[in-house]
């Protein structure tokens, strides 16, 4: 079965610098992957790559097979991407409901909804989210917390195939991440999304999140395997512990 | 003769050019630095008009010393606006800005009006002409030409060599960093918008020395055009930018008045004025980092 | 857990204020003596910020050129009214004709410039469409079209046409025109935010790059926004201005002054709102209906400094503030 995405030798360069090395990596569908990586390490940059906000200088990135290396960054949501921002982007003055209705009126299910419909989807997501209580307030006045819920309400009501979550849990109290990774795993796991989770080096969400880990290092793939595996791996101690000779492992799976 | 005609328009151009760039360099600063956009640029254009006007016909001073007064002028004007109006929207959307900036031309044109009548004035300051090896000048544009690259090199100093200017630096490259290297950002707000000002201001005075006639209240809209125009080729956040770009402008302005004063059943003038615009929307279109670089 | 739920007709129930607004207005200028022009005035203004609203209030992007779509619906009916002198018998088919020709002018300008210049972030599209006035203006100047810097002069045609009731076309029912104008502005305004459109709009307005991350295509949706507006602009100078003063040319349309007025009755009044242009337009239309009174050539520098008020201490407009007071009251639905 062919991959949900697929990236084949992409290489972004910032003038001399290389962010993104000959980067080949597949999704699957309904998958859970955690890209894992220190800042600098190009994941960022991987992310702006597949959700198109660059394009690479070499290298393709295949979506369902067909090729979105070009492809402008509003029509990949109608193909089924979706995407988080690590400091959540609420459009402040429209209510909650407005802006979940947002996800809806302009994803994956774009022509098929109303405008009622997209409203009683936000509706829907807002309660699995549990933060329909808020439903009309103004989306700018809600907490850090409730915003994170939010903007999570707002990209599964995009009925994406394919969430790219950045950075999730950044910043947020124990208690609050355990909560939200199991609700994102349980939504994950009813909707068949193949889900994106970014992190800098927050384990635990890793760990209660993600089937499989991708650990990136200089642009380049360090190690890519299963979850367990990928954790007890030398080479990702390594990275994380900061040990001189880690340039010169290579980029295996 | 046509061809000395062409260049003694050509070296017009680029001596109003220079002025022109003077004149566009406060802008840039502001945008620059305060991410601002001075949509009431010309006023204040107009207003270092009005202030050389006056100190001429009253004072008997010539526009020479004015020069100095209008930049103190203008930077005090600059520091009222700021602390009145544009501290206050820091942070707000660009729309605010916009429109505050705007309000405040306005707000100058009328009084202006107000105060001295919408009618034209001009005055009088001739001395005599000097004789290039192409073309004649009138000794006065030679001198606001003089003026201009004065000026720019002044400017330049200031900013690489003072603490206030390298603080200015900073900010435009990086306005966090530089707060976190305990740069007062906030000042350096206020002083980059008086400055801008004040050069705008003091431009007005080049200008006059140039062009000595038409000196009314609402004089400065053609400028403003003229100035963004200027400013986008050069780069926008750039001020260096906008003095070579305004070299080129009044090059290109001039070459193209002579060039459609050859057409028939055409008002040059006019088709100018649409030439600015025409350049400005082909700039903003393909190049809006500028044809010299800037951020 | 009852929040208020729109569907069906209920989701125009916010025009009920502004409808409600234009038939006072309407009746005291008909009923009461003397009132008919301050009405119109007032009708004008309001007209004019729903048009102007469409776009600056829901993308908060502003247009500083916008009094070139109001010249260019001038011009429309002018060329119309003049030309189509020869053809007495198309009756009012002509002014239709004008009404026409002055839309399809200012829609065709906003096509051409707002494809270009909306394609760049708000404040370089602010700068590009600094000039578009002026250049547009000097383009009829300078190519020396439609009458150059003299205009077009048609009461004479419009005698001609009309006979008799030439005056009171000018004098009454072009200002029934603006008001009708103002209805449907009114009622596609509304519509746009009730649909898709307006949900767009608001995401681009608070946050582009989330917008386009969210599957919106901006600059389709800016455009629209911007064609819209221009299209309501041309057609209230072709009745408006033209139909009512019977002449048009350069120096006059293209002023500055226009564009001023509808940013400061759509920012008084409350920008993005559906009521606000409505307020905006009373307020506006009695202040230089009494300033003309008091203090002529006053204007603009009593409105200039109230502008920099509105601006700084409350951005949202009276029906903005309104608005914030009504939350949660039965009032919420009507003030929109």
């Amino acid at each position: 079965m062919t991959a949900l995405l697929r990236l084949e030798n992409v290489t972004k360069r910032f003038g001399g610098l290389v962010a993104v090395d000959s980067m080949n990596l597949d999704v699957h569908h309904g998958e859970a992957l955690g890209i894992v990586g220190p800042n600098g390490s190009g994941k960022t940059t991987l992310y702006n790559v597949i959700s198109g906000v660059y394009v690479p200088d070499e290298g393709k990135v295949l979506f369902e097979g067909a090729d979105i290396t070009r492809v402008p960054i509003y029509r990949r949501s109608p193909m089924g991407m979706g995407r988080t921002f690590q400091i959540p982007r609420p459009f402040a003055s429209a209510s909650v409901r407005e802006n979940v209705a947002v996800g809806a009126m302009f994803g994956s299910l774009a022509d098929k909804l109303s405008v009622d419909q997209s409203l009683e989807m936000a509706d829907h997501y807002l309660e699995v989210m549990g933060i329909s209580e808020h439903r009309d307030k103004p989306a700018g006045n809600l907490t850090p917390v409730e915003k994170k819920l939010m903007e999570m309400a707002r990209a599964f009501a995009m009925k994406p195939k394919l969430l790219l979550m950045d950075e999730a849990m950044a910043g947020m109290h124990p208690k609050d991440i355990d909560g939200i990774v199991s609700l994102m795993k349980r939504i994950q796991r009813e909707e068949g999304v193949a889900v994106i989770s970014m992190v800098e080096h927050i384990m635990r969400a890793v760990k209660g999140f993600a089937d499989r880990v991708v650990v990136i290092h200089q642009g380049r793939k360090l190690v890519d395997a299963p979850t367990a595996e990928a954790l007890s791996d030398q080479r990702v101690v390594d990275v994380y512990l900061g040990r001189p000779n880690v340039e010169e492992s290579d980029a295996t799976s | 003769m046509l061809l000395e005609q062409l260049a003694g328009n050509l070296t017009q151009g680029l001596l109003l050019g220079a002025v022109y760039g003077v004149a566009t360099m406060g802008l840039s600063l502001i945008f620059g630095v305060l991410r601002v956009v001075n949509v009431g640029h010309g006023a204040f254009i107009m207003a270092g008009a009005f202030i050389t006007y006056w100190l001429f016909v009253l004072l008997g001073l010539p526009p020479p010393a004015a020069i100095p007064i209008a930049l103190v002028i203008g930077i005090a004007l600059g520091l009222v606006f700021f602390y009145l109006i544009m501290r206050r929207l820091i942070g707000a959307p660009e729309l605010a800005t916009l429109l505050a900036t705007f309000a405040i031309g306005i707000l100058l044109e009328e009084v202006a009006k107000v105060l001295w009548g919408s009618e034209f004035r001009g005055f009088n300051w001739a001395l005599g002409k000097i004789a290039l090896p192409i073309t004649v000048i009138p000794l006065t544009k030679l001198y606001a030409f003089l003026g201009a690259i004065a000026i720019a090199v002044l400017v330049y100093l200031w900013f690489k060599k003072t603490r206030a200017g390298t603080a200015i630096r900073t900010v435009v490259e990086d306005a966090e960093g530089a707060r976190v290297c305990g740069v007062n950002v906030g000042r350096v707000y206020g002083t980059s918008f008086a400055v801008g000002i004040g050069l705008t201001v003091m431009s007005g005075v080049l200008l006059t020395m140039f062009i000595p006639v038409g000196i009314n209240p609402y004089m400065g809209a053609g400028y403003t055009l003229k100035a963004f125009v200027i400013a986008v080729l050069g780069g926008l956040t750039s001020p260096w930018g906008a003095f070579y770009a305004g070299l080129i402008f009044g090059l290109v302005e001039n070459g193209s008045y002579t060039l459609f004063s050859l057409l028939p059943n055409v008002e040059p003038f006019a088709l100018t004025r649409f030439l600015s615009f025409a350049i400005l929307l082909g700039l903003l279109l393909w190049k809006p980092t500028g044809l010299l670089g800037g951020k | 857990m009852a929040a208020p739920r729109w569907s069906g007709l209920m989701k125009y129930l916010p025009l009920l204020p502004v409808y409600a607004a234009y038939i006072i207005l309407l009746l005291l200028g008909l009923y009461l003596p003397g009132m008919w022009q301050m009405v119109a005035l007032v009708l004008f203004y309001a007209a004019v910020g729903q048009a102007f609203n469409v776009f600056i209030g829901m993308t908060r992007y502003v247009d500083f050129g916008y009094v070139a779509f109001i010249a260019l619906g001038s011009y429309g009916m002018a060329i119309a009214i003049s030309r189509l002198a020869a053809f007495p018998q198309l009756g009012v088919g002509i002014i239709a004709i004008g009404l026409i020709l002055g839309v399809v002018m200012a829609v065709l300008l906003s096509i051409a410039v707002g494809g270009v210049a909306l394609r760049l972030r708000g404040a370089y599209f602010a700068i590009a469409t600094i000039g578009v006035s002026e250049g547009f203006r000097y383009f009829i100047d300078g190519a020396k079209i439609w009458g150059g810097s003299e205009g077009i002069i048609f009461s004479r045609q419009l005698k001609e046409v009309f006979g008799p009731t030439a005056n009171s076309l000018s004098t009454f029912w072009a200002d029934v025109l603006v008001l009708l104008i103002a209805i449907v502005a009114a009622f596609v305004t509304i519509h746009y935010m009730r649909t898709r459109v307006g949900y767009a709009l608001t995401a681009l307005r608070e946050d582009e790059d989330a917008a386009k991350v969210m599957g919106i295509n901006v600059t389709k949706y800016k455009i629209i926004a911007f064609v819209t507006s221009a299209a309501f602009a041309g057609l209230i100078g072709a009745s408006a201005w033209a139909l009512k003063t019977t002449y048009v040319f350069p120096a006059d349309v293209f002023l500055i002054t226009y564009t001023v007025e509808a940013i400061v009755i759509v920012m008084l009044g409350g920008a993005g709102t559906l009521l606000g242009p409505v307020v905006g337009g009373l307020v506006y239309g009695l202040s230089k209906y009494w300033l003309a009174i008091a203090l002529p050539g006053y204007q603009l520098l009593i409105f200039a400094p109230a502008l920099l008020v509105i601006i700084v201490t409350f951005p949202q407009g009276i029906v903005g503030v309104v608005k914030r007071k009504v939350k949660g009251t039965a009032l919420e639905r009507y003030i929109v």
